[in-house]
């Protein structure tokens, strides 16, 4: 028997037959193209029971109510909550990425120790008890070398119990440079307190859903202005009900754009617009009348120190500020100065407003006060659609701080920043200070949901001022630039993981406050910032231990919040519904008794802020803000940076906005790479052009350019700070600076 | 025609001169025969008998759980521990919180009640049961839809595995990932219990019996929506 | 009966967006993005590649300043009907893995099935499906947050929009819990929808009286992208600005926007 080639072949074919008879070939087929739909590496997410557990959102000063949903212990999104008095189920696109932040690879997992040079970002964990002991044994030796003054702390978060425990600490140590970090809301404060007799721990409250008629001083009212989503609700109940919002800026932004009508002025001569405004409205007899003649003082005359009677704010407007004049300024048409003010006098409840973009910034208080003359000539104070001083919702009052000593002798020092009380912070005057030396070095910082290496102007200089700090202490959840540059991190848990009291939302009509919960177990080895500082006020001993006696935060939260936490646990926040606001009444705590247009304190007028850079630098460069980029504390999380149009960043180059008759004047064009000089500093930046932008202007985002965070967001963009530099307001001490001279040339 | 018939008688005339060289005889046909047989059944049975067993891996559950015996004690059926949550979604295999009310300690005398106290639930580990049933994650399979809306017995998709005592050996296609209970226990696609199988045919089969109003427009069957995710 | 509802008595899922109460803030981008498990890199600046089912598109009236204005247009999957559920896309699919689904109105997308020949997308004037042209990759840790409700979307395939088909399952799921055969309009709403800070978008079905899209799709000043294509959209869009309805397609000077349907 031989087998050949035939018999070889036959052999195949009866394989071959086989193979197809069985279910071989077709059940691989079939699993083959299942296999080919199946990617192992894609990752499949774990089911399980849904959940929503609602809190507030603190990434702001907005305080939206939020609703997260779980799956098993899981987040898998953010929502805002139906039914929350701010935000009325919106939320912003903020909001909707925390959970990037929550599940950020990049956050600090556990105290850490600088080993490396400073900013090298080389650190060692460190237990919590070795982070604790050295910080106190720090702060030990200072007090009791008699330097407690020589201590500071920074705080970015509202006035929420989490700051007033950090001041209290810091009282109870014996320092007197507690910071806040100054905003817009601090500019109406005062205003209110210097024309309203407001009280200073009151803050603005606007009665906006009732007001038909909006003068917005280049407020970016839908840009992120006051509490953002609730601002965007209200924009559309203006909508319903046709009032009308002038939007007043150089540049067309998504509020100018959204505005009844856009008036382009020239940047920072927003105060000389309303005086104008003013002027039209007393030489043709259009304010109110009866309110100023009954409720104000100053209008006719004012009375100075010496007893002599001297111009009053009406006589003073009609000298300086005819339509004709104020054109000069503003460049813009006398007529249409006439008509917009006929426009604002002929609204039932009109309102005018300030804080140019977001609000971050104090500005000028002198524009401060001109606009809001407009109300007062209006009487749209304390009446509905106006303007009022809101108290902030009373906590329980701690028991006093024990006296002591050391610190009584320490917060008696001057403060580093100038300032008069620690109510207002001029964090603007603290890097001079602290280069200066002057009146005292400092020796210790510390820093708590801030991060001013990137938020503070001219940060060259504010870096130099950190070099010079012996010892920088950070609470910050992630690696920001200021952690970056810190020598010890104990850090905080992200907002999601904490329980604390969310501060009365910005601009908002009612007093309210918001829970925050902790969501979630924290996912690190981190600790409560609160729970910290009472943890080292029991390292310091003492008077400072008793000052800080709770066995921990949520103990000193639920004093504080005392018959409030049982609402606020349940429904998640807290509101006045029994009282009404504005409720018409006034306590008028002024010297004169009444409204305030001048005093021999002050009087509107129009004192241009001096814009830095001489005539060897062209074009004014402005600000701008976006929702689409957080540039406070918080940076921008990746799903924010996604949307980002390629008209605000190209790859990693950040774009700077030119009206299109300028950037031809200079013989630049599109994406043009190009080098931006200021007085401040300079960077490479990319032409993008742009219609609705003042000719001569050019406008920078804020928000973009951080060293350090995430691969998401460092390297990308120019931090506009770099480039800007503080400016003294003459009347607050706080920053007033909107924009620096700058020019361009090709790079 | 006649072109064609000359060419193939030259072709069968080279052939013929060919076999005449090398003519097989009677035997050599007879291996010819016998090696196209043994290829069939050779290749016959590892497609039926090896394949299937080389196709799948066999793994056993980490704990063998007697569905009948517990039936019998619960009072709601199968959805006593099988349930749907308020919102509609499944629950699945029971976690080990719900195990625990009554496996705190050991119960009767089974081994594998005692593993399961000393392994999971002393130390608290969810126990990672294999489901025989799970579709992949491109399926949306609603419970609420089939039990509550269409009032369907979890038999008609499952069998009768509330009465079984042991749990069967879960078998798992090595290629696809799919566990056979979905790709069906015979490989041709022959189907004699509606839980035989649980492919997307099988679910489209039922539906298009059970609806009127077909909705996609390429297939004239159910939207794609409807299953998939 | 007009050819844009020609569903009979079915559901016709639709939206209109007010584009006068609009502001560009990229919240339904964001939303979309966290609901639909849609993943980012480091470098999104390509916006050709950057996936967004959702995306604001802005308008401008192209006019020198100061006469200048823009507008805002989200710009979700449009779910075109086309005739009797030809859609662009559907029409080209050599795989049936995108599909109309005559229940619902909307455009399904089978990510298992597609093979990515991105005919589809080729055929879509509205640049509303995104090809995967990367793994999806997620910081280690950031997959936690991933929606177990919405499959993850592998490299070579293509996606858009679903409508949040998830979350109309999820209701139905409700409804049925409940005992219901229907679900009402709050029951299903897409997340962007919901997340809108402006309630810029409003959602519901388009077959049904009782719903807000019913009425406000019959506004004088609604219109929708690419009218005379005949793509028959469900999306639609309001705007008092003549010069954004007139940008909603390729109108010559002597034209007037077209009347919808």
């Amino acid at each position: 028997m031989k087998i050949d080639r035939r018999s070889f072949l036959s052999l195949g074919i009866g394989v071959a037959a086989g193979t197809a008879f069985s279910p071989l070939p077709w059940k691989l087929m079939d699993d083959v193209s299942i296999w080919t739909q199946n990617w192992p590496w894609t990752p499949v997410p774990a089911k399980g029971e849904s959940t929503y557990v609602n809190s507030v959102c603190t990434l702001c000063p907005g305080s939206c109510g939020i609703s997260v949903r779980k799956v098993d212990d899981r987040g898998v999104k953010i929502e805002g909550m139906k039914g929350h008095p701010v935000n009325q189920g919106g939320i912003c696109a903020l909001g909707l990425a925390g959970l990037q932040l929550l599940y950020s690879p990049d956050r600090i997992k556990t105290p850490l120790k600088r080993s490396g040079k400073r900013g090298e970002g080389k650190w060692v964990s460190i237990s919590w008890d070795q982070a604790i002991s050295e910080v106190a044994g720090k702060l030990k030796e200072l007090r009791t070398g008699g330097q407690a003054h020589t201590v500071a702390g920074i705080t970015g978060g509202g006035p929420n119990t989490l700051s007033r425990l950090f001041k209290r600490f810091l009282a109870a140590y014996g320092s007197p440079n507690f910071f806040n970090t100054p905003s817009i809301d601090n500019s109406y404060r005062l205003a209110l307190q210097m024309m309203n007799g407001a009280t200073p721990d009151a803050t603005v409250g606007l009665d906006l859903e009732n007001t038909d008629f909006i003068l917005s001083f280049g407020c970016g009212l839908l840009d992120g202005w006051g509490s953002p989503v609730h601002m965007f609700k209200t924009n559309t109940a203006w909508r319903k009900t046709q009032a009308r919002v002038i939007q007043i800026e150089p540049r067309l932004s998504r509020t100018a754009a959204k505005a009844y009508q856009w008036i382009p002025i020239t940047p920072g001569s927003e105060g000389a617009l309303a005086l104008g405004i003013a002027n039209v409205l007393i030489t043709e007899s259009l304010y109110r009348k009866d309110f100023v003649d009954n409720y104000t003082s100053g209008f006719e005359g004012v009375v100075n120190a010496s007893g002599e009677l001297q111009k009053g704010f009406k006589q003073h407007v009609l000298d300086n500020f005819s339509p004709k004049a104020v054109s000069e300024i503003t460049g813009l048409d006398p007529a249409a100065i006439t008509l917009l003010a006929r426009e604002f006098a002929k609204a039932k409840a009109p309102i005018a407003l300030f804080g140019r973009g977001q609000g971050k910034l104090p500005g000028s208080m002198d524009e401060a006060l001109s606009i809001h003359a407009l109300n007062m000539l209006m009487g749209a104070i304390n009446q509905k659609g106006g303007i009022y001083a809101l108290p902030t919702p009373d906590c329980q009052a701690w028991p006093a701080v024990p006296p002591d000593a050391v610190a009584d002798s320490g917060v008696k020092e001057p403060r580093l920043d100038g300032a008069p009380s620690d109510v207002y912070s001029r964090l603007n005057q603290l890097p001079p200070a602290v280069l200066s030396g002057k009146p005292y070095p400092l020796n210790v910082l510390l820093v708590m949901e801030a991060n001013p290496l990137y938020t503070m102007s001219n940060s060259k200089s504010v870096q130099e001022a950190f070099n010079k700090i012996p010892l920088v202490v950070s609470f910050s959840s992630f690696m920001d630039e200021t952690a970056q540059n810190s020598d010890l991190i104990l850090p905080n848990h992200i907002y999601l993981e904490r329980q604390e009291d969310a501060p009365l939302p910005a601009g908002f009509s009612k007093p309210v406050i918001s829970l925050s919960k902790a969501v979630f177990k924290p996912l690190h080895n981190t600790r409560h910032a609160g729970d910290t500082l009472i943890l080292l006020a029991k390292g310091l001993g003492g008077s400072v231990a008793e000052a800080l006696p709770w066995k921990d935060f949520e103990a000193c939260l639920k004093q504080a919040m005392g018959d409030k936490m049982e609402s606020l646990q349940k429904t998640g926040y807290w509101i006045n519904t029994g009282a009404v606001f504005p409720d018409g009444k006034t306590t008028f705590t002024t010297p004169s008794g009444k409204f305030e247009f001048a005093s021999s304190a002050f009087c509107p007028g129009f004192t241009p802020v001096k814009i830095e850079g001489d005539a060897s630098y062209p074009l004014l460069m402005i600000p701008y803000d976006t929702m689409r980029l957080a540039s406070g504390y918080t940076a921008n999380p990746p799903f924010d940076t996604k949307i980002l149009e390629e008209t605000i960043l190209l790859h990693q180059d950040g774009l700077i906005e030119i009206n299109p008759k300028t950037a031809q004047s200079m013989g630049l064009s599109e994406n043009d790479r190009v080098l931006l000089q200021t007085p401040r500093g300079q960077a490479n930046v990319l032409i993008h052009l742009e219609e609705g932008i003042m000719p001569g202007v050019i406008a920078l985002p804020r928000g973009l350019g951080h060293t350090a965070y995430d691969a998401y967001i460092a390297g990308k963009g120019v931090n506009l700070n770099g480039l800007t530099g503080p400016i003294a307001d003459p009347l607050s001490g706080l920053d007033a600076a909107w924009g620096i001279k700058a020019k361009l040339s090709k790079a | 025609m006649s072109n064609s018939d000359d060419r193939t008688q030259t072709v069968s005339g080279k052939a013929a001169e060919a076999s005449s060289t090398n003519k097989p005889d009677g035997s050599s046909r007879g291996i010819i025969v016998l090696c196209f047989c043994i290829g069939l059944v050779v290749s016959l049975v590892f497609g039926w008998v090896v394949f299937p067993r080389l196709l799948y891996s066999r793994k056993q559950q980490p704990i063998d759980f007697n569905h009948s015996l517990h039936a019998g004690l619960v009072s709601n059926g199968c959805e006593s521990c099988h349930f749907l949550r308020d919102d509609g979604t499944y629950s699945g295999t029971p976690k080990l919180a719900q195990c625990i009310d009554c496996h705190q300690d050991v119960q009767g005398n089974s081994p594998e009640e005692a593993k399961f106290v000393e392994q999971y639930v002393k130390k608290g580990i969810e126990v990672p049961w294999l489901v025989y049933a799970r579709q992949p994650d491109c399926v949306f399979f609603s419970h609420a839809a089939h039990v509550k809306a269409a009032k369907m017995d979890c038999v008609t998709c499952h069998g009768n595995i509330g009465d079984s005592e042991h749990l069967k050996v879960y078998e798992q296609n090595r290629i696809s990932g799919y566990s056979r209970d979905v790709e069906g226990a015979s490989l041709i696609g022959f189907k004699k219990h509606t839980w035989d199988r649980m492919k997307m045919d099988d679910c489209s089969e039922c539906h298009q019996k059970q609806k009127a109003v077909m909705g996609s427009v390429q297939t004239q069957k159910e939207g794609c929506f409807v299953c998939h995710k | 009966m007009k050819a844009e509802e020609n569903h009979g008595n079915t559901k016709k899922f639709g939206m209109v967006i007010d584009l006068d109460v609009c502001t560009g803030c990229g919240s339904c981008m964001v939303a979309c993005m966290a609901e639909n498990n849609v993943p980012f890199r480091k470098d999104e600046s390509d916006k050709l590649k950057s996936i967004t089912w959702m995306r604001v598109y802005k308008l401008s009236n192209g006019k020198p300043y100061p006469e200048t204005d823009i507008c805002y247009l989200p710009r979700p999957c449009q779910h075109c009907e086309g005739h009797d559920g030809h859609s662009p896309c559907v029409s080209v699919c050599p795989a049936t893995a995108t599909d109309y689904d005559m229940q619902t109105g909307i455009v399904s997308q089978i990510y298992t099935r597609c093979f990515g020949c991105r005919y589809c997308m080729a055929a879509c004037p509205y640049h509303a499906r995104y090809f995967n042209w990367y793994d999806p990759v997620w910081p280690d840790g950031m997959e936690q947050y991933l929606n177990p409700d919405v499959s993850v979307r592998m490299r070579g395939v293509v996606e858009k929009c679903s409508f949040c088909i998830q979350r109309y399952q999820a209701a139905k799921d409700r409804a049925f819990m409940e005992g219901k055969t229907d679900i009402e309009e709050s029951d299903y709403q897409t997340a962007c929808t919901q997340a809108c800070p402006a309630g810029a978008i409003t959602f519901g079905d388009l077959n049904n009286p009782a719903h807000a899209v019913y009425k406000l799709k019959k506004q004088p000043n609604a219109f929708r992208l690419l009218e005379r294509l005949g793509t028959n959209p469900k999306i639609y869009y309001l705007s008092s600005r003549e010069w954004v309805r007139r940008a909603g397609d390729n109108y010559l000077k002597n034209e007037g926007p077209a009347k919808i349907g």
